[in-house]
């Protein structure tokens, strides 16, 4: 019989005490592995915030965001000036076009027009039907540019085109394309465009079909998912093309400016709006809105962290407890093995090997414990703590891009933390208790074994 | 040859110092059958678990075939054990989740020996000390206690070692399995050459030996003219030492 063979064998003689020891240690290893694996999945959403839109600022016009306000519009003049700002990695300009349904607008007159005196507002006519219902906010919103005395009216909300030089949304972050493909070039004139799902599946369209802007035709590339109702009730064309559809080549409604890293947002914000001047240009800082978010996140890896260490000293504690108890009740044993040659290298890889059948199963019915856990665990986290700490910190935006409400892609990003047990991370996470279990093992098998056989036999 | 020279084993009791082995020499022929007599606390089990380096001694040493045990360090008396010395205990001390065969085989895994020729051999052993084949494989547990004693003598001869130390090897039997196993240590010191020293309580076990020592408060005296056994007559010196000392 070999060492193995021997340990395992140990590691069954008393039944039932197996059972408890190793449902101890699966409830501790899985709440170890649960953490870690929250811990992980926290750490990418971290990175993936910091990286994507914790980076990012919006240049709008002074005086007017979107639809909304006044001043002066952005040209590509600007974006090149803000492409050389130091830290500046990347500067997508776009051009927000309003479509208006072509025999709606004709059945409501010019009047279904108002409500936004905006700066950069191009409205035209397309063959597409709004996704979105007016209601009661829409119709409420439409009707503030009308005169008063007018008897209420029922409208159509508008549909947002926005031609953008890159495959991104209006907060920066990459187009979530699910079916076709984009569009290419960017900068370059097309007849190619991506609709919201919503818009797509609201006008019967899908990719390769097309629809009309001022009766031009368009194919369907590709079709996208913002997350949003609202923000599904929008077309992307190139931003050529959307210059060129609105007759304002070389003018920008905003620009997305891409910093190289989140700690030279704030200089980089400066120089951007000392080099744009502030009575031409607003810088805001999305980022802002996601400090809180990326700091409550920042919390939950820390408090998951500690947790999974705490969990892993706990299972570590409970193996060395148990190796001390099971070397003591075999110290005669270990005695016996002496007298009889045994060297307290043999010894102690007994105990090793036994202990690692105990943290075997142990880590096999937490792994199981954790895959199922590790989800509830992360939402419960992310839940308590964006409750606690980015609660205060809300505030909408006002204005700003149809559909680019940054706290909402914020709290998009928060609840879209899944927390999924990789192989990796798992075996990451066993590897550190085997770790553990070697260390809790060893230490009581060759504290006993270094004594003389005749005490621990002596002793019985 | 084992060589005792001036060995003392002294213990803290209290304020009291005792001796349970106290200046002892004497000297054994390989192939020896010899007995150590004594009352209980007489110093018996100290004196073997001296002579198989499961403890140290205070002072004095052994000497194996001239190899001293004193200067040894832990690692090569361990070697010493798995390599020279078999013992049998009077508890038995076989582990009792393990087959009797896995048993026997442990001392030889000890020693490296491969698995084929450990089984082999274990079995063979098994067959000497005359248990039943169909006892071969049960677990120590469920054998009685002269088939335990016979599997701890198997584990005894395990690595073939030049010196077997048994204390109280009849302690926990009836009369007539006692004397079969001490026929059965006897034959076995005839075919293997190997030196026997037992520890025992009774006169009629002692009475076979070839030599008989008595230890009395530390001290070990040889009580009458050693047995000759053929080829390997040994002079017995028997030691005389100052009395144990109660401190």
């Amino acid at each position: 019989m070999s060492v193995l063979a021997r340990s395992v064998g140990n590691a069954f003689r008393n039944k039932i005490r197996t059972t408890a020891v190793v449902a101890v240690l699966a409830v501790a290893i899985g709440l170890a592995l649960a953490m870690l694996v929250a811990n992980q999945a926290v750490t990418a959403k971290v990175t993936e915030l910091n990286a994507s839109v914790g980076t990012t600022l919006t240049v709008n016009p002074a005086g007017g965001q979107g639809f909304e306000g006044g001043g002066e519009p952005l040209t590509v003049q600007q974006a090149a000036t803000a492409a050389q700002v130091p830290n500046v990695t990347e500067v997508v300009g776009t051009k927000a076009l309003r479509l208006r349904n072509a025999t709606e607008m004709a059945a409501q007159g010019a009047g279904g027009a108002g409500g936004f005196g905006g700066q950069a507002t191009t409205t035209m006519t397309t063959s597409l039907t709004p996704a979105v219902d007016a209601g009661t906010l829409g119709n409420r919103n439409q009707e503030t540019g009308t005169t008063g005395s007018q008897p209420a009216r029922t409208f159509s909300l508008p549909i947002t085109a926005t031609g953008t030089g890159a495959e991104v949304d209006s907060t920066g972050k990459a187009l979530d394309i699910t079916e076709g493909s984009g569009l290419g070039d960017y900068t370059a004139a097309s007849k190619s465009a991506l609709l919201g799902t919503t818009l797509a599946e609201k006008n019967s369209l899908k990719v390769g079909s097309t629809f009309t802007i001022n009766d031009q035709t368009f194919t369907v590339a590709g079709l996208f998912d913002a997350g949003t109702a609202f923000g599904n009730n929008a077309v992307y064309l190139t931003l050529t093309e959307a210059q060129t559809l609105a007759a304002l080549p070389g003018e920008l409604s905003t620009m997305i400016v891409t910093v190289n890293s989140m700690e030279n947002v704030d200089a980089a914000k400066t120089a951007l709006q000392t080099a744009l001047g502030t009575d031409k240009a607003d810088v805001t800082q999305g980022q802002r809105n996601l400090e809180t978010a990326v700091s409550s996140l920042d919390s939950v890896k820390n408090i998951s962290l500690i947790a999974f260490v705490a969990a892993l000293g706990t299972a570590g504690l409970i193996i060395l407890l148990i190796m001390v108890m099971l070397v003591r009740e075999r110290r005669k044993e270990i005695g016996v093995l002496k007298a009889i040659g045994a060297p307290n290298r043999t010894i102690g890889l007994q105990f090793v090997l036994e202990a690692l059948v105990l943290v075997t199963l142990g880590s096999a019915v937490g792994a199981a414990v954790a895959s199922f856990a590790s989800g509830s665990i992360a939402t419960a986290l992310i839940g308590s703590s964006t409750t606690t700490t980015a609660a205060p910190g809300v505030r909408r935006a006002t204005g700003g891009f149809p559909g680019g409400d940054p706290l909402g892609g914020a709290n998009q990003l928060l609840t879209s933390v899944t927390a999924s047990a990789s192989p990796g991370v798992i075996a990451a996470g066993i590897a550190a208790v085997f770790g553990v279990a070697i260390i809790g093992a060893l230490v009581p098998a060759l504290l006993t074994a270094r004594i003389r056989p005749i005490e621990v036999l002596r002793g019985e | 040859m084992i060589e005792v020279k001036n060995l003392v084993r002294m213990f803290q009791s209290g304020e009291r110092t005792i001796k349970p082995v106290n200046n002892v020499s004497f000297e054994l022929a390989q192939g020896t059958f010899a007995s150590i007599v004594g009352k209980s606390g007489s110093g018996k089990s100290t004196l073997l678990s001296l002579l198989g380096a499961l403890d140290k001694p205070t002072s004095g040493d052994v000497v194996v075939d001239g190899v001293s045990l004193a200067g040894m360090p832990d690692g090569k008396l361990t070697e010493y054990r798995r390599r020279d010395i078999g013992f049998v205990f009077q508890q038995f001390n076989l582990i009792p989740n393990l087959t009797a065969l896995d048993n026997v085989m442990l001392p030889m895994e000890f020693a490296g020996v491969r698995r084929s020729i450990r089984t082999q051999r274990a079995k063979e052993l098994l067959e000497q000390v005359q248990l039943d084949v169909d006892r071969h494989d049960r677990r120590i547990n469920r054998l009685s206690g002269g088939e335990q004693q016979r599997v701890a003598i198997a584990r005894a001869l395990a690595n073939e070692p030049k010196l077997i130390l048994a204390d109280e090897p009849t302690g926990n039997l009836d009369e007539q399995t006692g004397g079969h196993i001490i026929e059965l240590l006897n034959s076995l010191r005839r075919e293997h050459n190997t030196t026997i020293l037992v520890v025992t309580h009774d006169r009629s076990l002692a009475n076979k030996t070839d030599r008989r020592f008595r230890l009395q408060q530390g001290r070990l005296t040889e009580e009458t003219a050693p047995k000759q056994t053929q080829g390997t007559a040994a002079a017995g010196t028997a030691a005389v030492a100052a009395a144990a000392t109660v401190g």
